[in-house]
């Protein structure tokens, strides 16, 4: 027995409009946006898939690049390498080290400068000047300050009784870099954190005020909760720029001493452009990715949550 | 209204000629990216201005030898017509640049500073076999021919596994000696020989246990005069191979089988690594001792923090490159000398570093020529004679006829017009055969190094003994070597 709406005249349309409805299709804004589409892919898409061809290849480089095919002995290296899991544990807690320094300072910092009435313009000039120094030139700068020869800090702390070398030992070496780190970028922290503060309503505070709050109230139960979704952005985009820190350390330690900073960003780049060995590189560069990815994701849920990213 | 529209809208017009533009001008920068041209070849009767009006690219590490060339090139410019621009670098990004070149399938730098065992050993493919310029009836010949460059750097810098191919003419000749402080040195003679119970002045009969010894002396006894006996540059870097491969060789050590051979003139498979061996072990044994006496900023310096710690007056003693003498003379004249490395059980060794100029093989035949011409001219006597004099710094020759020049001969003593030549005496013993030191020239080198150097920084930051050090090391090479090397 047929479906009475099989028969129905009515219910039935003709074949090509209905074809013609299922077309895909490009308005006005779709076309506008096609040469943009064209570059991104030719800019990140493209490079994209060629480094996970790369990750499966072995590349040849004389006479224009040629991949090779190496299965999955690439990725087997590098589950295996445990050097490369070293160097991630060290980027885990760089990561960790740096960014809570630059959060916890940097909010201190914002705090002091929000009470400063007189002089703040100057005094924030001043806290800002090392963000706008390139990343290298910090290198430079802690190298030469930390020179034993003629370093300024190294003189510093050898008239306080420390004997060693700053760069020469592996805990002070590491504990150098993160400083260079925290001291360039803390500023950036205190800078977006100065703007949330000054969202945060002074009737509020008063009142906290009057009804007796003492000031870790105050911080903890008003400013915190008013100015955590500006936070979070900061660490969003902290974060992101920790886990390809490279300059500082390329230019101070080398990655060295006994390997102590020779986070991921360095292996890769040593792998990439001394070894030339491109196939791995290029599967050490996608797991880079993916923890980027994993990390970007975790922060943009949270944002998510408190209804920020619409 | 049907005429109409078989005649093309106004848009269809714009969008026509807007394609249209845009092809011609994606073809025309498609086709100077890939298609550039040869330079023009004059017919003239003279062979060094033949390829007058070209314009070439010299790429090169940041060395002294390079500074004197870029100061002294208008002599070139004159005879040639042939511009030159050099850009200089880190040897790390010069290798970097030179194989993403090579890469390119074009000639972006057309003369390389081709270091033999970042650059050669594994792109030598990339390279002109000179053999075939030198025997181009129209190009001049190398004034003097190759036989004129010293042997040992022909071979170390300008070839690779084949006994007859030249890749490169050897261009510069660093080579690592002992430098000290004769002024400090003659002031406790006395007492030092005293107390050590031996003659202290630094030479060829001293071994690196009586270095040790000095060191120590110094430390003990001369601290109102330097901070340490001795520094290093055991920075975590190929510097702290170069450190350590002195002591390797003289205490009988080596990293490979054959290892002269696989030194000199290099090799694709060196075989097993001998870094467990007793010899090595016990070397490194040594260098640990050494550079726990050492200046501890040691752990921070490559070669240029040491020579500046030795020009500050911290050191009383170090083994640097010889190049550095220059610099030496400038900021304390007269107060530093020079001789060959201690030695040890096995002898003596001190590592070169020296390095040759060559020509990338992707060139045109006419840039080709243009690009002899010049590294003809950069490594003649001549040129290098006016590179000892250069006040841009300069290093010391590569052919043996200019050490033979009364000048040259006259300036190895003080005062010298030509500081670099105070150190001939050490260099020209360090540069024999049997003394000589060079690290294995294979493909694969750059990542051996880096395993070397890591493996040795760990030793000397406590978190390995010498032994696990040595070991570990072998491991990896071994795991290097196996993978082998793909370019």
């Amino acid at each position: 027995m047929a479906h009475v709406a099989d028969t129905s005249p009515v219910l039935h349309r003709p074949t090509r409009p209905e074809t013609a409805a299922r077309r895909p299709h490009i308005g006005f804004e779709g076309k506008m946006m096609t040469p943009g589409l064209i570059v991104l892919a030719a800019l990140s898409i493209v490079p994209f898939l060629a480094l996970i061809a790369m990750s499966f290849s072995r590349v040849r480089l004389l006479g224009g690049v040629r991949l090779e095919p190496a299965a999955l002995r690439n990725w087997a290296r590098f589950f295996t390498d445990t050097d490369m899991w070293m160097s991630w544990l060290r980027t885990v807690v760089y990561f960790v080290l740096t960014v809570g320094l630059e959060m916890i300072l940097g909010v201190a910092i914002a705090l002091c400068l929000q009470r400063v009435l007189r002089g703040r313009n100057i005094l924030l000039s001043l806290v800002l000047l090392p963000m706008f120094a390139a990343p290298s030139i910090v290198g430079l700068l802690g190298r030469y300050l930390t020179d034993s020869t003629f370093g300024l800090y190294a003189w510093i702390l050898r008239s306080l009784g420390f004997s060693g070398d700053v760069l020469g030992d592996p805990t002070s070496a590491f504990a150098a870099v993160v400083l260079m780190d925290v001291w360039e970028w803390t500023p950036l922290i205190a800078l977006i954190t100065l703007a949330g503060l000054s969202s945060v309503p002074q009737t509020v505070r008063e009142a906290a005020a009057v009804d007796g709050a003492s000031w870790w109230m105050t911080f903890r139960y008003i400013i915190l909760p008013a100015i955590s979704n500006v936070l979070l952005v900061a660490l969003l985009i902290r974060s992101m720029d920790a886990i390809r820190y490279f300059d500082i350390i390329w230019v101070t330690t080398n990655g060295g001493p006994a390997d102590a900073t020779k986070i991921v960003p360095i292996r890769l780049y040593e792998t990439a452009f001394r070894f030339f060995d491109l196939g791995y590189a290029a599967a050490i560069g996608l797991a880079m990715l993916a923890f980027s990815i994993f990390i970007a994701r975790m922060f943009v849920r949270l944002l998510d949550t408190r209804g920020l990213t619409r | 209204m049907d005429g109409d529209s078989s005649r093309p809208s106004r848009r269809e017009v714009l969008r026509g000629a807007l394609a249209a533009g845009a092809s011609l001008t994606a073809a025309a920068a498609l086709s100077a990216c890939g298609a550039q041209g040869d330079v023009r070849r004059a017919r003239s009767g003279d062979p060094w201005r033949q390829f007058a009006g070209a314009t070439l690219n010299f790429i090169s590490e940041n060395t002294a030898p390079t500074a004197a060339i870029a100061a002294n090139v208008r002599p070139f410019t004159d005879l040639t017509g042939i511009n030159i621009k050099i850009v200089t670098l880190e040897l790390n990004a010069v290798a970097q640049r030179v194989a993403l070149d090579l890469a390119s399938g074009g000639a972006e730098y057309q003369v390389i500073y081709a270091d033999p065992y970042q650059i050669l050993a594994p792109y030598r493919k990339g390279l002109v076999d000179l053999r075939t310029m030198q025997a181009d009836p129209n190009l001049p010949k190398v004034p003097g021919g190759v036989g004129d460059f010293i042997p040992t750097q022909l071979d170390a810098a300008g070839r690779f596994v084949d006994p007859h191919a030249i890749y490169t003419l050897p261009y510069d000749a660093p080579t690592m000696i002992w430098q000290y402080r004769r002024d400090l040195f003659a002031k406790y003679h006395g007492r030092m020989a005293h107390d050590l119970g031996f003659d202290p002045t630094p030479g060829g009969d001293r071994t690196w246990e009586e270095y040790f010894k000095i060191a120590e002396w110094f430390n003990k006894n001369a601290r109102s005069d330097v901070a340490y006996g001795t520094g290093h540059q055991a920075r975590q870097h190929d510097s702290l191979m170069n450190d350590f491969s002195n002591v390797l060789w003289s205490y009988g050590g080596d990293y490979f089988d054959n290892g002269k051979k696989v030194g000199r003139l290099g090799a694709q498979d060196p075989g097993p690594c001998r870094l467990d061996s007793p010899a090595a072990i016990a070397a490194a044994r040594f260098y640990d001792r050494l550079l726990g006496i050492a200046d501890p900023a040691s752990r921070t310096w490559d070669w240029d923090g040491l020579g500046a710690a030795m020009r500050a007056g911290r050191l009383a003693m170090c083994p640097n490159w010889h190049e550095y003498a220059a610099t030496n003379e400038q900021v304390i004249p007269g107060k530093v000398d020079y001789a060959p490395l201690p030695k040890g059980p096995a002898g003596t060794a001190n590592m070169y570093g020296g390095t040759g100029v060559a020509i990338n093989a992707n060139t045109r035949p006419h840039e080709r020529g243009a690009a002899w011409l010049f590294i003809v001219w950069a490594t003649a006597p001549a040129t290098q004679l006016a590179d000892l004099k250069s006040k841009a710094g300069g290093g010391t020759p590569t052919r043996t006829s200019v050490y033979r020049l009364p000048e040259v001969r006259a300036a190895e003593k003080r005062p010298s017009s030509m500081p670099n030549m105070l150190t001939a005496s050490a260099v020209t013993q360090a540069w024999l055969p049997d003394r000589i030191g060079l690290r294995p020239k294979i493909p694969m080198w750059n990542e051996c190094d880096t395993a070397i150097f890591t493996q040795l920084s760990r030793m000397l930051t406590g978190e390995a003994s010498p032994e696990e050090a040595m070991r570990s090391t072998k491991k990896r090479i071994d795991r290097i070597v196996a993978r082998g090397w793909v370019a």
